[in-house]
C-alpha cells in the first residue's frame, strides 16, 4: 500500500528525469560530443547521489510552506502536481514541477485549514525570480572569463574543444547533482512529513527515512533520464545545441551553480557565519534558470533583441502553474477524501505529533526499509556489472575501429 | 581521458603535416617551373616525382584528419567547414601536380621573351597560396588574426590577375610571328598557373567567413 502511494512522486520524478535531464546534457548529446549512453549513466548516478547527500535543504523549506502529514494527502498532491505538469506541457505552456508543487501544497494548506506561512511563500517566489537573474549573471561572468583565457592563452582549436568535451561531461556531473540535490524536494518533498522509515545502517553510509524516500525519487528520475530523456532531447535539444560548445559549457555551468547554491545548506552556513543573510533552500526550475544564462550569454554577446514574449510566458507561468495546481489539488482532495475516504491530513496543531508517527504501520515501514536496503545492494551489484560490461564494449570498439583502419591504408597501399 | 588526448594530439598533428604538405608542395612547384622555364628536364622531372608524393601524401592525410573527426566526433560544430578548408587546400596541390604533368605531356614551346612573365606570374600565384597557410594555422590558434593576414592574399591574386592580363596581352597583341594555336596553349598554359591564386582566394573567402563564425 506505501508503494502505491508513492507511485504518484515517482511517477513525478519519472518525468521530472524525462524532461530535465535535456537541460544538462542535451546539447552535448545533441551536438554528439558526449553519446547518449554516456550522458544517461553519468546523470543519473550524480542525479542520485545529490538526491541522497543534499536534497534535505530544499525538502524543509516545502515542509515548513505546509507539511503534508498524510499519505493520502502526500499522494494526491505530487499526482495533481504531475497532472497539472501533463495538462500545461499538452498546451505548450511554459511550466515548472516546482510551481506545481508549491500550488498543490497550497491547495493542501486551503483544504486542511492550515496557514501558509507567508514568510516561506515570499522567499519561494522571489527565488523562482532571482534564480533565472542569478543565471544570467553567472552566465555573463563565465563567458567573460572563458572567452579571455581562450584569447590569450592561444590553445589549439581542436585541443580546446577536447577540454570543452571533457569539461561538458564534468559540468553535467555537477548539473545532474545539483539537480537532484535541489529538485528532489519537488518529487518526494510532500511525503517526507508523512513518512518514518527506520534507518538503514549499511556500515560504510546509513540512510535515514527521508534519504531513503530521496533514493527512491532519485531512482524515478534517473529511470526517467534513461527510458525517455533521449526523445526530449532530441526535441527540445536543438534550442540549446544552436549555442557554441563553451557557450553551452557555461550555460550548464551556470545553471549547476545556480542550483547547487539553492540547495547547499554548507553554504548558507558559511555565509550565515560571516554575518551575511542565509542562502534560502528552495527547489528552482532548471529549465527557467538555463533561459536566463541563456538570455546572458545574449546580452553579453550585445544581441538588442531579447524575446520579451519568452519572458512574459515563464511570468506568466509564476503564476499560472501554482493557480492552476492548487485549484486542482483543493477539488482533488475533496474527491479523496469524501468519495474515496482516504485519510488526507489533518490540522497541524489538531494532532498530537505520536499521533502522525501512527499513520504509517511500523511493520509496513520496517519492510520498506528492507526493500530499499536490498533494492540498493542490488544496484551497487548491478551498477558494477553495466560498468565493467561497457568498458569491454568500448575496447572491443576502438580495437575493431583501429583494425578497420589499418585494413583501409593496407588497401589503398 | 587518455584516449581523448591522444587523439588530439595525433589530429593536431596531422593537420600541421597537412599544411606543411602544401606549403612544400607550393615550393616545390615555384621550382618545378622554373626548372622547365630554365630547360633543366632534370630538375623538372624529380620536381614532378616531389609534388606527386607529396600530393598523396596530401590525399592520405585530408581523409585521415576526416576519418578522425567523424569517429571520434571532433569539432561537431565546425568539422563541416574544416573539412572543407582542408579539401579546398587539397585541391590547390591537386591542381600543381595537374599543371606540372601538363607541361611534361604538352611540353608547350613558351618563348624564352615570356620567361620573366611566367615566372612573376608563377611568384604572384603562388605567393597568394603561401600567405593562405599562416592564416590557415591561425584560425585554429588565434582565430581573430586570421582576416589580417588574408589581406595579403586577396592582394597577391589581383597581383597575378594583372600580370596574367598583360602577358595575355602580349601574346595575342605583340608577337605577331606566333600561330593562333601556339598563342592559345600559352593562354591555357598561363590559365593553369593563374588558378592556384584563383583556388586560394576561394579558400580565403571561406576562411574569411569561418573566422568570423568561431569569433563571434
Amino acid at each position: 500500500m506505501i508503494l502505491f502511494f508513492l507511485t504518484s512522486g515517482l511517477f513525478l520524478g519519472w518525468s521530472l528525469g524525462a524532461n530535465d535531464a535535456s537541460n544538462i546534457f542535451g546539447s552535448a548529446v545533441c551536438s554528439r560530443i558526449v553519446t547518449f549512453r554516456k550522458a544517461a549513466v553519468i546523470a543519473s548516478v550524480f542525479v542520485i547521489l545529490g538526491a541522497v547527500i543534499q536534497g534535505g535543504g530544499t525538502s524543509q523549506t516545502l515542509g515548513k510552506l505546509g507539511s503534508v502529514n498524510a499519505l493520502g494527502g502526500s499522494f494526491t498532491l505530487a499526482l495533481v502536481s504531475a497532472v497539472t505538469v501533463y495538462i500545461m506541457t499538452k498546451f505548450a505552456l511554459p511550466v515548472s514541477t516546482t510551481q506545481a508543487i508549491v500550488g498543490a501544497i497550497i491547495g493542501w494548506n486551503f483544504f486542511t485549514g492550515n496557514q501558509t506561512d507567508g514568510k516561506t511563500l515570499t522567499q519561494i517566489v522571489l527565488t523562482w525570480i532571482s534564480g533565472p537573474v542569478i543565471g544570467a549573471a553567472f552566465a555573463i561572468l563565465l563567458f567573460m572569463v572563458l572567452r579571455r583565457f581562450k584569447r590569450s592563452a592561444q590553445i589549439h582549436l581542436i585541443r580546446f574543444e577536447s577540454y570543452i568535451r571533457n569539461g561538458l561531461i564534468v559540468v553535467g556531473a555537477f548539473g545532474a547533482y545539483s539537480l537532484g540535490a535541489n529538485n528532489i524536494a519537488n518529487v518526494m518533498g510532500v511525503f517526507v512529513p508523512a513518512f518514518n522509515l527506520q534507518e538503514i545502517d549499511i556500515g560504510l553510509f546509513s540512510l535515514s527515512s527521508s534519504q531513503q524516500l530521496f533514493l527512491l525519487g532519485g531512482l524515478a528520475i534517473a529511470f526517467g533520464i534513461i527510458t525517455y530523456s533521449k526523445r526530449v532531447m532530441e526535441t527540445v535539444g536543438s534550442s540549446i545545441i544552436e549555442l557554441s560548445s563553451e557557450a553551452a559549457l557555461v550555460v550548464v555551468l551556470a545553471q549547476a551553480l545556480v542550483l547547487f547554491i539553492f540547495s547547499s545548506s554548507g553554504l548558507s552556513s558559511i555565509l550565515t557565519s560571516i554575518g551575511l543573510p542565509p542562502i534560502p533552500m528552495v527547489p528552482i526550475s532548471s529549465s527557467q534558470v538555463i533561459i536566463g544564462c541563456v538570455i546572458g550569454i545574449g546580452l553579453y554577446k550585445g544581441a538588442r533583441n531579447i524575446n520579451f514574449k519568452i519572458l512574459g510566458e515563464i511570468a506568466g507561468g509564476w503564476l499560472a502553474t501554482p493557480v492552476l495546481s492548487g485549484l486542482l489539488t483543493f477539488f482533488s482532495l475533496f474527491f479523496m477524501k469524501n468519495i474515496f475516504s482516504l485519510n488526507v491530513g489533518y490540522k497541524t496543531d489538531t494532532r498530537a505529533p505520536d499521533d502522525l508517527n501512527n499513520i504509517i504501520a511500523t511493520g509496513a515501514a520496517s519492510d520498506m526499509s528492507d526493500i530499499i536496503k536490498y533494492l540498493l545492494l542490488g544496484l551497487l551489484i548491478t551498477g558494477t556489472l553495466v560498468i565493467i560490461f561497457f568498458y569491454f564494449l568500448d575496447r572491443k570498439k576502438q580495437f575493431e575501429l583501429r583494425k578497420s583502419e589499418e585494413k583501409f591504408w593496407k588497401n589503398i597501399k | 581521458m587518455t584516449v581523448f588526448t591522444r587523439t588530439t594530439k595525433n589530429l593536431i598533428l596531422k593537420i600541421d603535416e597537412f599544411f606543411d604538405n602544401i606549403e612544400l608542395g607550393l615550393l616545390v612547384f615555384k621550382e618545378g617551373i622554373k626548372s622547365y622555364l630554365l630547360n633543366d628536364m632534370e630538375a623538372f622531372a624529380i620536381h614532378i616525382q616531389k609534388i606527386e608524393s607529396l600530393e598523396s601524401n596530401a590525399d592520405r592525410l585530408q581523409r585521415s584528419i576526416e576519418n578522425e573527426m567523424i569517429t571520434h566526433s571532433i569539432l561537431p560544430q565546425h568539422r563541416a567547414e574544416v573539412s572543407s578548408l582542408i579539401e579546398e587546400l587539397d585541391e590547390i596541390i591537386d591542381s600543381m601536380k595537374g599543371s606540372l604533368n601538363e607541361f611534361n605531356i604538352e611540353m608547350p614551346d613558351i618563348p624564352s621573351s615570356l620567361n620573366n612573365n611566367l615566372i612573376n606570374i608563377t611568384e604572384f600565384s603562388v605567393s597568394a597560396a603561401e600567405e593562405l597557410i599562416p592564416a590557415a594555422r591561425a584560425y585554429f590558434k588565434s582565430p581573430h588574426t586570421v582576416r589580417e593576414k588574408l589581406l595579403k592574399v586577396y592582394y597577391y591574386e589581383s597581383e597575378t590577375d594583372t600580370f596574367s592580363r598583360s602577358t595575355r596581352k602580349i601574346i595575342f597583341q605583340d608577337m605577331k610571328e606566333l600561330d593562333l594555336a601556339h598563342k592559345a596553349h600559352l593562354r591555357y598554359i598561363i590559365h593553369h598557373i593563374e588558378r592556384i591564386s584563383d583556388l586560394a582566394q576561394e579558400a580565403a573567402d571561406l576562411l574569411s567567413a569561418m573566422a568570423i563564425k568561431i569569433v563571434m
